[in-house]
């Protein structure tokens, strides 16, 4: 990997200052608010309302993390795999003489490093937010109504170890999300496409597929089903909807990954420039 | 030694023949016009030398290096502006010279500074391309093939848009950079551009070169005529009937085209010419000795091209 590439791609990213800021405020700032507002509300009224932090708000918070942080990953990777040709520059780095493969693979560890920055930055908010505003009251089960109860995580604060694998899965969750998008948008060549594509299929057919139980063991092909699978437990259910193995969600994501930066760098490789 | 060598060089595009059968020499240290009509085949030539698109068949070589087998070798010491220069315009311009840098060897940074003050961008190199006018555009484009310290600069329509000072910037540019020992291939559909700027050209029509030589040469190589008009052309040509220079006379609209004949020198008979007609009270309004093999070939050319449009 040549890290000049790398350098040179991050920059392109880090100074489009409308992206840096969506991406910022689709993940960064949701996360402010809901902690601020929590924060308040338990201030003012500490019998109604929890603490702001422990184990209940940051599922709660990673559940929003998790979507928000795909999005933010797919508007980035959208942006990598047209913003050279779009713009005209592709052909001049062509003219460089240096390899269209090379050109391509030096998306990948911009984009990431990009988000990796914005993302943690949402996630310190969460990890920090849930620690600190945390409660002393731990997972109980109550009675809401007539033979209907709830399960809360309590208000405990998060452990270490929850908090390196949260963030460990939300770095996949991202990564996969961009890796997708940069693919996608390399092979469909139009950004704004690209990414109406891939929000239908992360907001809206994903979601559903995951629910259709006739599709059965079809859904483990899903990305959001092999997501969920490598989530940690209590943060997603010991007994997920769709049972899947380790090795097959693993699987089912490196084929997410792969089968796009294949066909990207393909895209690349071979389109007049 | 040829810096760029062509043979049997074509490209269709389905049915359409853009480029087709094309031999071209550029030999090394001379400013080389590719010189054709709008349509010609000029880029699409340029983008198979540079690897922006396939030869559909034939041969090409790069400084000695056959691409696209040896393409990365090859378009190392190549420098290229295609079509108009694109840059990222939300980039400052040395940002986006670093964009191109960082593509090639690690020296091409170090270039950067250098490259902004020799085309006069030193001062705006941290505004962004967005604020640019086309003209900087242009010079930011030259800047950044200078990057590899190119033995060849390969120009597309490199003037397109520019102002006449900003046209006469460029032309000492480039004979700047031949002065230096660099070979530059400039395409374009402007005969006189060609003319004040070139040694070698190849004119080139549907996708065929149709003639290719030294200027000199194919200056040399047709009739010398004389564009000429004066208060009296009638008048005027009376004076000239008997002239022993002249081969022909005839007119054309509002003046009249003298033909010399071949072995006459050709200054010196234009000389005699003007004198005889001032000495016979012609008052003259043009006298414009020109080239007849290369302008009327060009012309030959674009006129047939548009009577077929």
């Amino acid at each position: 990997m040549n890290m000049r590439l790398v350098n040179a791609e991050f920059l392109k990213l880090r100074k489009r200052r409308g992206l840096v800021i969506a991406a910022l405020v689709i993940t960064v700032l949701p996360l402010l608010i809901a902690f601020t507002t929590l924060v308040v509300l338990h201030a003012n009224n500490p019998v109604k309302n929890g603490p702001a932090g422990g184990m209940e708000n940051f599922s709660g918070s990673m559940e929003i993390l998790i979507l928000l942080s795909s999005v933010a990953a797919i508007l980035v990777g959208a942006t990598l795999g047209t913003g050279d040709v779009g713009s005209g520059v592709f052909r001049e780095l062509v003219v460089t003489g240096r390899s269209r493969v090379a050109l391509f693979a030096a998306r990948v560890p911009a984009g990431v490093g990009l988000l990796l920055i914005v993302v943690g930055g949402a996630f310190a908010i969460t990890a920090i937010g849930s620690t600190v505003f945390a409660g002393s009251e731990g997972p109980h089960t109550e009675q809401v109504g007539p033979g209907s109860w709830e399960t809360s995580l309590g208000f405990l604060a998060p452990s270490g170890m929850l908090l390196l694998k949260s963030a460990g899965w939300l770095a996949l969750s991202t990564v996969v999300a961009m890796v997708l998008a940069l693919g996608v948008a390399s092979l469909v060549g139009s950004r704004g496409t690209s990414i109406g594509i891939l929000l239908g299929l992360w907001i809206v057919a994903m979601p559903v597929l995951k629910e259709l139980g006739v599709l059965g063991s079809l859904r483990q092909g899903v990305v959001g089903v092999a997501i969920d699978r490598l989530g940690p437990v209590p943060l997603v259910p010991s007994d997920p909807a769709v049972p899947m193995s380790l090795a097959a969600a693993v699987a089912v994501l490196l084929a997410w990954a792969a089968v796009p930066l294949a066909v990207g760098a393909w895209r690349t490789a071979t389109q007049d420039a | 030694m040829n810096v760029v060598e062509t043979t049997g060089l074509t490209k269709r595009f389905g049915s359409r023949v853009a480029v087709q059968d094309v031999d071209l020499r550029v030999p090394a240290g001379s400013a080389f016009g590719y010189l054709g009509p709008n349509g010609a085949g000029k880029t699409t030539l340029i983008r198979m030398l540079l690897g922006l698109t396939n030869a559909t068949s034939g041969e090409m070589r790069l400084l000695g290096r056959p691409v696209p087998a040896e393409r990365k070798a090859a378009l190392a010491r190549v420098g290229a502006i295609v079509e108009e220069p694109r840059f990222h315009r939300h980039l400052t311009g040395r940002e986006n010279l670093s964009v191109i840098a960082a593509a090639r060897e690690p020296e091409a940074h170090a270039r950067i500074d250098g490259a902004l003050a020799r085309v006069g961008l030193a001062e705006r190199a941290d505004d962004r391309v967005k604020r640019y006018s086309l003209g900087m555009r242009q010079r930011l484009g030259v800047a950044r093939s200078l990057l590899a310290d190119p033995e060849l600069l390969i120009l597309d329509e490199p003037t397109n848009g520019l102002d006449p000072a900003g046209i006469q910037e460029f032309r000492h540019m480039i004979r700047g950079f031949v002065g230096e020992g660099r070979t530059v291939l400039l395409s374009s559909h402007l005969l006189d551009e060609v003319e004040k700027i070139c040694d070698e050209v190849a004119i080139v029509d549907r996708g065929r070169v149709v003639v290719q030589g030294s200027i000199a040469e194919l200056a040399a190589d047709g009739k010398q005529t004389i564009l000429v008009a004066t208060s009296d052309n009638e008048e005027a040509r009376r004076i000239l009937g008997e002239h022993q220079a002249i081969h022909s006379l005839s007119p054309e609209n509002g003046h009249f085209r003298i033909t010399l004949h071949p072995d006459v020198e050709a200054v010196a008979a234009a000389g005699d010419i003007s004198r005889r007609l001032v000495l016979g009270g012609a008052a003259i309004q043009r006298f414009e000795p020109s080239r007849v093999s290369l302008e009327q070939r060009f012309l030959e050319i674009t006129t047939r091209l548009e009577e077929a449009a």
